[in-house]
């Protein structure tokens, strides 16, 4: 595990497979030690804004400076759901 | 609740392990809900008989293991450690053992009877893994079973576990985790320093690998019961133990692996990349590759643009007879000219766009469905690398692409003030979606088959656009130690949900067209206004005397006067650009409403634009447009997420004049090949 966190902060970006195939085991185990340290909080998953900026107001949104859900001029609705999943070292 | 005929048990187990199917399967319609005493956590708990025995049944709250990062992991070790449960039912997912095991490892230690349930056996198969229980059983001193919580026929098996455990109370041997956790720096040291019965039911090997893992109420407990020495000496080997955490789950992990080994069988699997993905992350095809993708996408965008295309053409031929039509029913020129000119004028060049805005929605919206976008932005995210930013920059920039505004909200996720400030400025490089609707549109317009290759221009002056500002600014932003890598786990491919793309893209396209619709009719009308003489006498226009003052600075970027009115206005937005322009030109260079007024012949918009600006000056003017300010809403958002006047400032300046040397580079290579 200590050796996959070395990977996660040489400041390169990996897939999972790709992590796996440079420690030389399998994807369950890195999927696994993934889970592990995001639960004890050494790395963590990214959430991409879906609010709007501060202050900004579009017409018929209610989102906008309230910190709801993005308007579609914000972050369009239904766009970017299947980017994967991204994690990274706190 | 419970009285002394009942054995309680507790149900523990991580999310998904099929707890709750487990519960509800076991006490039916007998269950109570209400909440833990001071807390939002739901509890749950239940009663069953069998064999004439009665059981309480408490589902514990389902948590990943019994630390203290949760009040749910709380509330569950306070339940275990009151001495209620008279035995823990541990829950794993046997599909995915060498995971779902942590909480069995976590538990290791703890001196409650317990048994382990294999869930789930019916996935594991299908899987084509086999689980000898018997085996895992003489590891683990606890009865196990392997059975399906959903099956209800196999239930019985479960039962007879569950008696054995309760009658036997058998408790889960700690001895060769132990042993493992004998190497980790300091232990032995603090295990030596804890009293006996600190918390009952948790031994002293519990107790000092928590400690080890900075888990701060067992920390608080155990320097409550020592004192003197021993509380000096306590402290130091806590504070002594560092990554404990990362140490103690490694050793729980290997203890998994040593117990999986030789008791689960499954076919071998081995790590390999598909084709595609292959192809994408080979580190000299994959750029390229990725590059040549968005390019086919972009051409593949034109299909479904062409009908629309052709419907702001046919909008485009409206205006003449239109207008001559009004001026022989006696309307005035001044009415005719604003509904001609500026109305119908920028109503064609607004359909014309949304063809492109259509298409790109469609095809990128596709590639983003189908798991493309995903491999897209893994590509570029080790390119984030060399700007010195952090990987997670990518998802600021794709969503650039739809929308500037858009990419600086995404900055939030940044928490590096400096990496967010660079992102900023670097996604104002990305063509928003504006841009993509009026550049193609442009490109084709004057260069007709040879778009897709200034589009394919632009994309690669977008990246040197990016690396120089990332060293122009980069060196006052961030600093190397601030980067940090990053993880993705890819989708899988799969195929589209046709009809959630097309509602997506038919609301961009709307929401496009409203937008665009009013910039373009604002600009349209405020340049128009300008122009406007009421003689007809273009030269007395405040529009000319200031192009022409101006024109000697503007040819040097490669723009005559209207083309530079046309830059400007795009600072606005990308579409106020085609407001000047189906506004201001016409036939002779002069100014479209002082010959309709004067009676003179006007012609198609995009054949008078074709025919009036030379093609090195459109060159200049799209590559002026593309790479200048995203538009006034996007400055403002920058502001917002900075809160910085003059980093705002700064970028705006610095887009305006790059956007500028950048036309008249164009303009000159132009000249070269024109």
């Amino acid at each position: 595990m200590e050796e996959l966190i070395r990977l996660l902060k040489d400041g390169k970006s990996r897939t999972l497979e790709m992590l796996a195939m440079d420690l030389g085991t399998p994807i369950e185990k890195v999927k696994r030690d993934i889970e592990f340290l995001e639960h004890a909080g050494i790395i963590k998953k990214i959430e991409f804004a879906e609010t709007c900026s501060p202050g900004h107001s579009c017409d018929g949104c209610t989102g906008c400076g309230t910190g709801d859900k993005a308007c579609a001029g914000c972050m369009p609705e239904g766009g970017f759901k299947n980017m994967g999943t991204m994690w990274e070292v706190k | 609740m419970s009285d002394s005929n009942e054995t309680v048990i507790a149900l523990l187990g991580q999310p998904n392990s099929g707890k709750s199917t487990l519960f509800n399967a076991l006490t039916g319609m007998k269950q109570h809900v209400g909440n833990w005493p001071g807390k939002t956590v739901e509890k749950k708990e239940g009663n069953f008989e069998h064999n004439g025995r009665k059981y309480l049944v408490a589902d514990l709250p389902g948590t990943y293991s019994l630390s203290a990062n949760s009040d749910e992991e709380m509330i569950t070790r306070d339940y275990i450690a009151s001495g209620k449960a008279d035995v823990v039912c541990i829950l794993a997912d046997s599909s995915q053992l060498e995971r779902s095991l942590y909480m069995l490892a976590d538990y290791a230690g703890i001196t409650v009877p317990c048994f382990l349930v294999l869930n789930m056996s019916d996935v594991a198969k299908e899987q084509g893994k086999s689980v000898d229980a018997g085996e895992l059983e003489k590891k683990l001193g606890i009865p196990v079973v392997s059975f399906s919580a959903p099956d209800t026929k196999s239930y019985d098996i479960f039962y007879k576990t569950l008696e054995r455990a309760a009658d036997q109370k058998t408790v889960l041997d700690p001895k060769n985790l132990e042993k493992r956790y004998e190497s980790i720096d300091n232990y032995d040291r603090i295990r030596t320093l804890i009293p006996d019965n600190v918390i009952p039911g948790y031994s002293k090997t519990w107790l000092a690998a928590k400690a080890v893992e900075g888990d701060a109420p067992v920390i608080a407990k155990i320097r409550a019961a020592v004192s003197g020495e021993n509380a000096k000496a306590f402290d130091e080997a806590v504070s002594a133990t560092g990554k404990g955490v990362v140490v103690s789950g490694q050793c729980k992990f290997e203890w998994i692996d040593e117990l999986l080994s030789g008791t689960v069988n499954k076919k071998a699997s081995s790590v390999s990349l598909g084709k595609f993905d292959r192809l994408i992350t080979h580190h000299i095809w994959g750029k390229p590759v990725v590059v040549l993708i968005v390019i086919l996408g972009l051409i593949a965008s034109f299909i479904p643009a062409l009908p629309l295309m052709g419907v702001g053409q046919l909008v485009a031929k409206i205006p003449d007879p239109l207008n001559e039509a009004m001026l022989s029913a006696g309307c005035p020129a001044f009415i005719a000219a604003l509904v001609c000119d500026v109305f119908l004028r920028s109503v064609s060049f607004i359909v014309q766009m949304l063809g492109f805005v259509f298409g790109v929605t469609l095809v990128f919206g596709l590639l983003e469905e189908i798991g493309v976008m995903a491999r897209i932005s893994y590509v570029f995210d080790n390119t984030m690398a060399r700007f010195g930013l952090q990987g997670k920059s990518v998802m600021p920039f794709l969503i650039s692409f739809g929308c500037t505004m858009g990419g600086a909200a995404g900055t939030r996720v940044i928490d590096n003030w400096g990496q967010k400030v660079l992102t900023i400025a670097l996604a104002w490089a990305v063509p928003c979606g504006a841009a993509w609707a009026v550049i193609p549109m442009l490109s084709t317009l004057f260069f007709g088959a040879w778009m897709p290759v200034i589009i394919a221009v632009i994309l690669i002056v977008m990246i040197l656009h990016m690396w120089i500002t990332a060293k122009v600014f980069g060196g006052s932003l961030v600093k190397n130690t601030d980067r940090y890598g990053m993880i993705m786990e890819l989708p899988p491919y799969h195929k589209p949900k046709w009809g959630a793309l097309f509602r997506y893209v038919f609301g961009r396209t709307k929401d496009t067209f409203v937008r665009a619709l009013k910039v373009v009719l604002i600009v349209a009308l405020a340049f128009w206004l300008l122009s406007y003489t009421s003689t007809g006498d273009i030269t007395a226009s405040i529009l000319y005397k200031v192009g022409h003052f101006i024109e000697p600075v503007t040819k040097f970027f490669g723009m005559g006067w209207q083309t530079f009115m046309a830059f400007i206005a795009s600072s606005l937005g990308k579409e106020g650009a085609l407001g000047v322009l189906s506004t201001i030109f016409t036939g002779s260079g002069t100014i479209s409403v002082g010959s309709v007024v004067g009676g003179a012949a006007a012609e198609n918009i995009n054949e008078l634009l074709v025919a009036n600006v030379p093609k090195p000056e459109a060159l200049a003017l799209i590559f002026a447009m593309t790479f200048n300010m995203p538009c006034i809403v996007a400055l403002a958002a920058t502001y917002q997420e900075t809160h910085s006047a003059k980093w705002t400032a700064r970028i705006a300046l610095y887009y305006t004049g790059v956007a500028l040397v950048i036309a008249g580079i164009a303009y000159r290579i132009g000249l070269l090949i024109w």
